[in-house]
């Protein structure tokens, strides 16, 4: 019997129910992964940005989205160089403090960082820390055969950790939970669309990212709590300019970067963690699950810096993106030190100077504290708009 | 066609103030008290007051503006501006040739120099601490034994000030307290304090960049020596609103702006085609863009 490892949101007003997301997200003792391991639970670590969790769940373990956190890279700041992301340092320090305990680190070759990032984890802990070679080469004709067949890849190391065979079956029951849990996130962005003044950006980033602690029949029940309540909010709109958030797709800023946002602007779309949010549509259940999941992650998904796709420039994303959500304006942000982030921001302004739509670039680092002088800058940005 | 009114709500650190704008640019209504630890209260009750002056009701009031530091939690507000913006707004319509602004207030002190058409081209803050702002004063008054509106005449009784060589609250007890024990005046002690602050004031103007004209706002220059002693230091002419216009001009700059962002609705409305009149009170918030679905 699986343990229930959040219910501290049950019986709860919307705001007591969002006011525990946020202190559950921001408590770097991760509280949810130890009540799973004292119920006899394993876990699977894996970095940003993207990654199939429906193979770990039809384990039965524990997919964990290794996503960094406000804490002091003590030990990792000797692992790495000053000239590095702070997520990567963070996230191993997480391992190597004692604070996140795993059975299997995953990470992926979005940037050099993040490959090296499995062999520097690697030489720190006994249990298995390795590459998913998602395809480098999303448009050729064999990268969905290629990506199923590194998923069953991982499929055999998981298998070995769970010490049980993962059937097809189970993963089909896992893809059904995932569609659902993805068609919930889903419904909640469109409120932050359509009805942006009934939950601001940070409520919902609380929302959807503490689905990446917790196993995520949870996160269902919790969401299908939660929207409704947010959809009945009495709440008034404001006269603010509708803004997409650019730049979260893999370090992440503090929520009180995000709550800064909100305060001035309506932030109607955004690729914060768009790895829980990676795939757009339902995975096909019948069939190859396997496969199904290889084609969603190249067919039915969204966009990021770290993924190249022919189909997908990622400035023509984000003009869509503006569009579909109705958008103004752009907030284009990077972490500090991410080189894909920091490229992606040239062809971003471009597109945006050429399509005349103003935007605002800023900088963050998750263990950023003050937020003073983003925030009157944003503002004065917002003004422009409004009054100029 | 309907007559529209804006309302500017500046929710200071110290005084929350509330106007009433018609579309002529004539106050109908204002309001003002101490902004007490609830804000988003004291704001509402304030604007409840500036309303009844105006013999209004809130749904007659198309667009309410909210500014200072409490402007985000201004929850009946339909957009929130800094008080740099809404104060260069209130200063430039006061006095058009505005181009440096000193905002000295309770617990804040701000220069900005303005562009010519009132945007803010820079702007300097005093530090975290509330030292050189209202609050030094007040703290200097009360350690003795006078109360905030007693600054003004007691300080327009001095003969000479006295130094004082900081502008940190704390630290002024202990040298008001050393000025005392050698025999000066209290009135000379306050209005060394005040030049104290004009002196931290000023350095914050450089800092600009400042150009004329000058435009003095906030609640310390409602104390005419303030403005006297700012104008000495800088040798120069300096604005300052006539009568409490000093502590309202955040708040009607809040109010012009909105205006201005009606403005802009019913000509983004009229280049939609929509044939209906946004100076329906309240139309804006049902039909204008920004509602969403």
């Amino acid at each position: 019997m699986k343990p229930v490892v959040f219910d501290e949101w049950r019986n709860k007003t919307i705001e007591e129910v969002l006011y525990e997301c946020r202190e559950m997200l921001e408590d770097a003792s991760f509280p949810t992964v130890r009540r799973w391991r004292e119920g006899g639970g394993l876990v699977v670590g894996h970095f940003q940005v993207a990654f199939p969790e429906e193979i770990v769940h039809a384990a039965g373990l524990l997919p964990v989205k290794v996503r960094g956190a406000q804490v002091e890279a003590v030990q990792a700041d000797s692992r790495f160089g000053s000239y590095l992301c702070s997520i990567i340092k963070t996230s191993l320090e997480l391992a190597l403090s004692g604070r996140l305990e795993l059975e299997m680190f995953v990470t992926h070759p979005i940037c050099d960082a993040a490959r090296n990032l499995a062999a520097v984890w690697g030489r720190n802990f006994d249990y298995p820390c390795q590459i998913l070679y998602l395809p480098q080469n999303a448009n050729s004709g064999y990268a969905a055969a290629y990506l199923r067949g590194e998923y069953d890849r991982l499929k055999r190391s998981v298998e070995a950790i769970a010490d049980a065979e993962i059937t097809d079956e189970a993963l089909r029951r896992s893809i059904a939970v995932y569609n659902e849990n993805r068609r919930l996130i889903r419904d909640l962005y469109a409120i932050k669309r359509e009805l942006p003044w009934l939950v601001s950006a940070d409520e919902a980033y609380a929302l959807v990212a503490v689905g990446g602690l917790i196993p995520r029949e949870e996160h269902n029940e919790l969401l299908k709590a939660a929207l409704p309540m947010i959809s009945n909010r009495d709440a008034r709109p404001q006269d603010r300019v509708r803004v997409v958030f650019e730049g979260g797709f893999c370090e992440q800023p503090p929520l009180d970067f995000i709550r800064a946002i909100s305060r001035s602007c309506y932030v109607v779309d955004d690729d914060l963690l768009i790895g829980l949010r990676w795939i757009i549509e339902d995975v096909t259940e019948e069939g190859d699950p396997l496969m199904n999941l290889a084609r969603a992650y190249l067919e039915k998904s969204s966009y990021s810096p770290v993924q190249h796709d022919l189909r997908k420039p990622k400035e023509k994303m984000l003009l869509f993106r503006l569009r579909a959500s109705k958008a103004e304006a752009a907030i284009i942000t990077a972490a500090k030190m991410c080189e894909p982030g920091l490229e992606e921001q040239v062809a971003y302004t471009r597109a945006l100077d050429a399509e005349g739509i103003p935007y605002f670039v800023g900088e963050f680092e998750e263990n950023m504290t003050s937020f003073d002088h983003m925030e009157i800058q944003l503002e004065t940005f917002v003004e422009n708009i409004l009054f100029s | 066609m309907h007559k529209r009114y804006t309302a500017g709500i500046d929710s200071g650190s110290t005084y929350t103030k509330a106007l009433i704008l018609d579309s002529e640019f004539r106050i109908r209504g204002q309001a003002l008290a101490c902004t007490g630890f609830r804000l988003a209260e004291t704001a509402g009750r304030l604007y409840e007051q500036a309303l009844e002056q105006a013999g209004l009701r809130a749904e007659e009031v198309d667009y309410v503006v909210a500014t200072g530091f409490g402007r985000h939690i201004v929850a009946f507000s339909d957009a929130h501006v800094t008080d740099l913006t809404a104060s260069a707004r209130g200063a430039i319509y006061l006095f058009p040739q505005t181009r440096t602004i000193l905002d000295v207030g309770g617990q804040t002190m701000k220069a900005s120099r303005l562009d010519e058409i009132g945007r803010v081209k820079s702007f300097r803050l005093n530090d975290k601490c509330a030292a050189g702002t209202g609050a030094f004063l007040e703290k200097t008054a009360r350690y003795m034994g006078f109360s905030t509106e007693e600054i003004g005449p007691l300080v327009a009784t001095s003969k000479e000030a006295v130094p004082i060589s900081g502008v940190c609250a704390v630290f002024a007890e202990s040298e008001v307290i050393n000025h005392l024990s050698l025999g000066a005046a209290p009135a000379d002690i306050m209005h060394g304090a005040l030049c104290s602050l004009v002196g931290r004031s000023v350095q914050l103007m450089k800092r600009v960049h400042m150009e004329p004209e000058f435009t003095l706002i906030g609640g310390l220059l409602r104390f005419e020596t303030m403005a006297r002693v700012v104008r000495d230091s800088l040798k120069a002419e300096v604005n300052v609103p006539e009568g409490d216009m000093v502590q309202f001009t955040a708040a009607l700059g809040a109010a012009i702006l909105g205006h201005h962002r009606l403005r802009k609705l019913e000509a983004a409305e009229r280049a939609a085609g929509r044939k209906e009149s946004l100076y329906e009170p309240g139309h804006h918030r049902q039909n204008a863009g920004w509602k969403g679905a």
